[in-house]
């Protein structure tokens, strides 16, 4: 049922070698490949029939659902809207991820609406990766935009991560924060050659004691581009902080605009931003214990992007 | 084991007009480092201790003279060459690195994964809890703990020669005792030859031989005791002002 090209963009996306155990809904080429739901996580083509719905039972825990898009079709551009509802007091993890394999000169692409209804004291680590392979020459294009809402006491930890080779990205992550909820976003993303990336995040404190936390960390290689911009809007008392890093390479090129925004006397929202070369201490710390310049550099980026 | 010939530093700056001046640092250094002995350089801020030592290590290219290790030229030599060659550098203000943990740099200094060798150690610098590897040796470290995971990293590359710079800069836990013991340890058992850039009483103590720089150049090399007097002298600037923070000679 699964190629090596199949295979090898799971691989890449998931960490997954073959069909993964629990629940999980493979989307290749725009349509369905495989689902399995288990007793307490459905999985449904939703009501427009252009993406899903999942729904984990209240009281699930030590559950995991994949959830990734595989495309190796020419001149395909795939839309799915995902709808996760996560019920009271769950502990899940959700892995998503695209993987794109482009072998002619004709563009491939996937966009992706996943919105989150996290519940009362639940908690979910979603991770998502993208990554962009093949021979061909075709842009290469990916827009997910992640929603999230938390109810009272949830939890959300997000991975989002581009490996490479995605020549377009436009990513939106919005959330929306309950009382006493808390939200950790950490987005990694590696560009090079002409790629551009740009990320645009809104993440709103509306409930007392809630808290937010977004770290991004960039590397731009080559004549790449990333564009980064948050905004914290607090609304309750609340903490919120920013931290977006960038490491730039070669002749790559970077706009950072993290914002706060507090609306409310008690908030306390803060924010760190940094754009740069390597640190020098850091390649002379390695070089003398033995390590090779480009070993340095690499060993650098490996720890930065971890 | 290690022999400076006539060592020249330079570098070119503006000065106040403008102009590309050429200031000379270094200004004519020949001294030969025993095997196995314990040095440590001290004198004058700005009399080019920790640039001497730079030299050594070749994070600063030489600009006229030689270096010559175990009997080979090394003055054109990389930095990672001189490490592979057994040359290692402790930093005065130790790199800090996003995301990368403790066990991440030790595993390169050691050249294995391996836990009961990481372990082994962490307990010669003093660091009891195995958690401390999983630390990132990012900007939430203290002062005194980044200076242990230096010192840690050296001890794990086990090298011929090991140069400390102010090896006692920003220590609050670690007291500088057993410090000076660890390396004197070091010294002994592996026959490390030691060279630490210091103005800290107790290194200047525990070394075989002293070397005073001032103006880039050997104003004295003695036991401790003989040079006591000239460590002293307001002309060589006084280490204990120094050490407790004032950076003024003429404060004394």
């Amino acid at each position: 049922m699964l190629d090596t090209i199949d295979k090898e963009l799971l691989k890449a996306v998931a960490d997954l070698e073959s069909i993964p155990k629990g629940a999980y809904n493979i989307r290749k080429n725009g349509k369905l490949l495989a689902r399995e739901v288990t007793a307490n996580i459905d999985i449904v083509t939703n009501e427009e029939n252009n993406g899903i719905e999942i729904h984990i039972k209240p009281g699930t825990v030590n559950e995991s659902v994949h959830i990734p898009v595989i495309l190796s079709q020419a001149d395909l551009y795939d839309v799915v809207y995902n709808k996760f509802v996560i019920g009271e007091g769950s502990d899940v993890v959700i892995v998503a991820g695209c993987g794109i394999h482009c072998g002619t000169d004709k563009p491939e692409g996937h966009a992706g609406v996943h919105e989150f209804f996290v519940g009362k004291n639940a908690r979910v680590r979603y991770v998502e990766k993208h990554y962009a392979t093949g021979p061909g020459t075709g842009k290469r294009t990916l827009s997910p935009t992640t929603r999230v809402f938390l109810e009272e006491g949830a939890v959300a930890e997000m991975e989002l991560t581009q490996l490479g080779g995605v020549d377009q990205a436009m990513r939106v992550n919005e959330a929306t924060l309950g009382p006493g909820s808390s939200l950790i976003i950490s987005e990694k993303v590696m560009t090079d050659g002409d790629q551009k990336a740009e990320s645009k995040n809104i993440i709103v404190l509306d409930g007392t004691d809630s808290s937010a936390e977004l770290i991004s960390r960039s590397v731009i290689k080559g004549n790449s581009r990333q564009n980064f911009y948050a905004t914290l809007e607090a609304r309750a008392k609340c903490y919120g902080h920013l931290e977006c890093d960038a490491i730039v390479m070669d002749n790559g090129t970077n706009e950072t605009v993290p914002a706060l925004k507090s609306l409310h006397p008690e908030a306390e929202l803060t924010h760190e931003a940094a754009i740069g070369k390597i640190a020098n201490d850091q390649l002379l710390k390695l070089m003398s214990m033995g390590m090779t310049y480009d070993e340095a550099v690499n060993k650098i980026i490996q720890g930065f992007l971890k | 084991m290690l022999e400076l010939k006539d060592l020249h530093f330079s570098i070119e700056e503006e000065d106040e007009q403008g102009q590309q001046v050429v200031t000379e640092i270094i200004k004519g250094i020949d001294f030969t480092f025993e095997k196995g002995k314990f040095y440590a350089i001290t004198g004058p801020n700005g009399g080019g201790k920790t640039t001497l030592s730079k030299l050594i290590m070749g994070i600063n290219p030489v600009t006229s003279g030689k270096i010559i290790f175990e009997g080979k030229d090394i003055t054109d030599l990389s930095i990672t060459d001189r490490a592979k060659m057994g040359i290692a550098y402790g930093f005065q203000h130790p790199a800090r690195f996003k995301g990368m943990t403790f066990r991440d740099l030790l595993a390169i200094a050691a050249g294995t994964n391996d836990k009961e060798t990481l372990v082994r150690i962490l307990a010669r610098v003093g660091i009891c809890t195995i958690e401390f590897l999983d630390k990132e040796v990012g900007s939430k470290l203290s002062g005194g703990e980044i200076k242990k995971i230096e010192l840690a990293t050296i001890i794990a590359l086990n090298p011929k020669l090991a140069i400390f710079d102010e090896p006692d800069t920003g220590i609050d836990l670690w007291t500088i005792g057993p410090m000076v013991e660890l390396l004197k340890k070091q010294q002994e058992e592996h026959g490390t030859t030691t060279i630490v850039v210091s103005h800290n009483e107790k290194f200047l103590e525990a070394a075989d031989e002293l070397i005073l720089i001032r103006g880039g150049k050997i104003a004295h090399v003695g036991g401790f005791e003989e040079s006591l007097p000239l460590l002293k002298d307001d002309e060589f600037c006084s280490w204990k002002s120094i050490c407790e923070g004032g950076t003024l000679c003429s404060i004394q």
